[in-house]
């Protein structure tokens, strides 16, 4: 007897009175009489056909891009909206944590929250009564049960959310992205437990963009993609297939930056800022031209590449240098040198310019890299420096480790033969 | 299920709430509770002052400012309370949002609320009748025991009228808008500051349409002429609860889907 069953739901997010912005009653009954007031205007696919059953104790997880329908899963899941069409059947009784504390008010206590949340959550009075200390005990709150929610930090909201959740004695547990937020320390005692309730033959369902999560603690994943079931199987697989999927999204984005770098829409890395400096020198644009010289956002490694950028002098410059980084998007530095470095000696720049890096064999391991340009004084005070300014693709024919791909080759001395 | 069992599954829940409400509200704040008593205090005190000094008072009804407290103390209660179911679902959007809570609980603390916060404000009124009997200007009857059946079928008829205010102020962004000016509208043309009988006869089945009308001459009938309510009235005023209960629910239901997606 599977715990979740889902069978051939489809959800539709239905809209009312949002034919146009702000649409208002007045208008819903002088444009639809005869057509019915409460008539939807119109409908947003979020699940379509999703057909998945969760055995007992089965630790699931479920990932998938935003929008893909992760939440309305859970949400279906949980009761908390309906499916427009297929069943839904949950056994057993459950607990959401789809936000924790999200029926903590500020005002009152953590004591007359937890009252509150148990209720939420379905206990009775005297359960919540029983489980009073033990919820309190985990969420290691006891100093600060009778003071307003208001005075809490976010830490401890979460903790005593999850701890009110975790006592609830659920058969299922869902749970929408919410240990992202504790500290490290609290986010180990989530995961055991999890690992607890798992044994004690508790099923869970996790959304997650943790993926090394998903891989590690469940037994299954789910990979949801525009509402439909991608793939489903061993959460390892599962993510295995997603990760690849993403890398070549990423990569085919990253053509479409490219072509808007031009209008200034760099995209930039968050924590970072995309561009500083003075202005006295802007870099206009850059682009990566493939072996052929055409400009791409996917190159070949070990084949010849080229960055150029066009670069405008606010006014006739006698101190200037040219530079490129390129980096992994995850920000390991790869290369970085400037005209500097390579021993050119400015004289003078008025005007516009056009600065060609060329590499003869780019042999950069197959991934996506990221490129900061910039043109900037000798003394190293930037005129433009533009961090991740283009991202582009790097292919080869059989993988690599790592970020270098060089030419190479293997010799073998002694006893050792190889199979044709 | 229909939204009325659901609410009364809820029931724990909804006192709860209620609770949190209410001392959500006051806490925090220099009186606390007192306030629930202070505003209709200062009301009393304002329509005392006023309809002795500047207006000339009413001789049919003396005194006025006691039946003016009465129906104006209530009449708080209609129109706080529907406005605030009207905005009880953008409130509680998290709740409903991210935990599987019935909808239905979220109008019925709404009227709740405000039917504690008149029950709070009572004792002022209770204690402005016994002075004005003491001084000899209103002869309290058991009549006044009626009271509380009249003020429990107007919250059953505001509740209705809530279930059916809350789902559709979520979806059109007008209701809000609409409802305010009704109730503006509605304070005028309800028993409030005037007894029913001071309205020319024809023109009072007409005033009856108003769904609140008789609710407020039942009020004024039981707690300042301390007359029994007409049994015509009484079945008018159990007819009205039933209906707003019922179309509430109706329309209720029709939206509750859609709820948690909106709010």
């Amino acid at each position: 007897m599977p715990a979740i069953r889902v069978e051939g739901v489809t959800k539709l997010y239905r809209r009312y009175g949002r034919k146009r912005p702000g649409g208002t009653l007045k208008s819903a009954i002088l444009s639809r009489v005869g057509r019915g007031v409460l008539a939807a205007d119109f409908s947003v696919p979020a699940l379509t056909d999703v057909t998945l059953e969760v055995a007992r104790g089965e630790m699931t997880g479920i990932v998938g891009p935003n929008g893909s329908g992760k939440s309305t899963l859970l949400k279906l899941l949980a009761g908390i909206v309906q499916p427009t069409s297929g069943r839904v059947s949950v056994e057993g009784r459950l607990a959401a944590l789809l936000e924790l504390g999200a029926g903590f008010h500020p005002e009152i206590s953590g004591r007359e929250n937890i009252e509150i949340n148990g209720l939420l959550l379905g206990l009775s009075r005297r359960q919540i009564a029983e489980r009073f200390d033990a919820i309190v005990a985990f969420a290691e709150l006891e100093e600060f049960l009778d003071a307003p929610l208001k005075t809490y930090s976010s830490g401890m909201a979460v903790r005593l959310g999850f701890s009110i959740a975790a006592h609830s004695d659920p058969d299922v547990l869902l749970v929408d992205e919410v240990l992202a937020v504790g500290d490290e320390a609290f986010s180990h005692r989530c995961l055991e437990k999890f690992a607890e309730f798992e044994r004690a033959g508790k099923t869970i369902v996790v959304v997650s963009h943790d993926l090394a999560l998903v891989s590690q603690r469940c037994r299954r994943a789910v990979w949801l993609e525009k509402g439909r079931i991608a793939a489903d199987g061993p959460a390892a697989e599962t993510v295995a297939l997603y990760r690849e999927r993403v890398a070549v999204e990423e990569a085919s984005k990253r053509v479409e930056v490219v072509s808007s770098v031009g209008e200034g829409l760099a995209p930039s890395r968050p924590g970072r800022k995309a561009r500083i400096g003075s202005g006295a020198a802007v870099v206009e644009s850059v682009e990566l031209l493939d072996a052929a010289g055409q400009r791409a956002g996917r190159i070949v490694s070990r084949q010849p590449a080229a960055l150029r950028m066009r670069v405008k002098a606010a006014a006739p410059l006698s101190d200037f240098v040219f530079g490129y980084a390129i980096s992994t998007v995850a920000g390991v530095a790869v290369f970085g040198s400037n005209t500097d470095i390579d021993g050119f000696v400015p004289g003078d720049f008025a005007g516009e310019g056009v600065v060609t890096l060329e590499i003869p064999s780019c042999d950069l391991a197959p991934g996506i890299y990221s490129v900061d340009a910039a043109a900037h004084a000798r003394d190293g005070a930037p005129y433009d420096y533009r961090r991740d300014v283009l991202r582009f693709e790097v292919t080869a024919d059989s993988p690599v480790a790592g970020t270098w791909n060089p030419e190479r080759r293997w010799r073998f001395d002694g006893a050792i033969r190889w199979e044709a | 299920m229909n939204p009325l069992s659901r609410t009364w599954r809820q029931r724990v829940l909804v006192a709860a709430l209620t609770r949190r409400e209410l001392v959500a509200r006051y806490r925090g704040g220099l009186l606390g509770f007192f306030w629930s008593l202070v505003n209709p205090l200062l009301l009393l005190a304002v329509y005392a002052t006023i309809f002795r000094v500047v207006f000339a008072p009413r001789t049919d009804v003396r005194p006025y400012a006691i039946f003016l407290f009465g129906g104006v103390l209530v009449w708080s209660f209609v129109s706080a309370g529907l406005i605030d179911t009207s905005l009880t679902f953008r409130a509680n959007g998290p709740l409903l949002r991210k935990t599987p809570v019935f909808p239905e609980v979220f109008p019925a603390v709404a009227v709740a609320a405000r039917l504690s916060h008149l029950v709070l404000g009572l004792p002022v009124l209770g204690a402005a009748i016994a002075f004005a009997a003491w001084r000899g200007s209103l002869a309290p009857g058991p009549a006044a025991f009626e009271f509380p059946i009249v003020l429990a079928l107007l919250a059953a008829t505001v509740w209705g009228f809530g279930l059916a205010i809350s789902a559709l102020a979520l979806h059109f962004g007008d209701v809000r808008d609409l409802l305010a000016n009704l109730l503006t509208l509605a304070f005028f043309l309800t028993p409030i500051l005037y007894p029913i009988d001071s309205v020319p006869e024809k023109y009072r089945p007409l005033l009856r349409v108003n769904p609140f009308a008789t609710f407020f001459a039942a009020i004024h009938e039981t707690l300042f002429f301390f007359r029994p309510v007409a049994a015509f009235d009484w079945i008018w005023m159990a007819a009205t609860a039933a209906v707003a209960l019922l179309a509430g629910c109706y329309v209720f239901a029709r939206l509750r889907d859609s709820i948690a997606e909106e709010a």
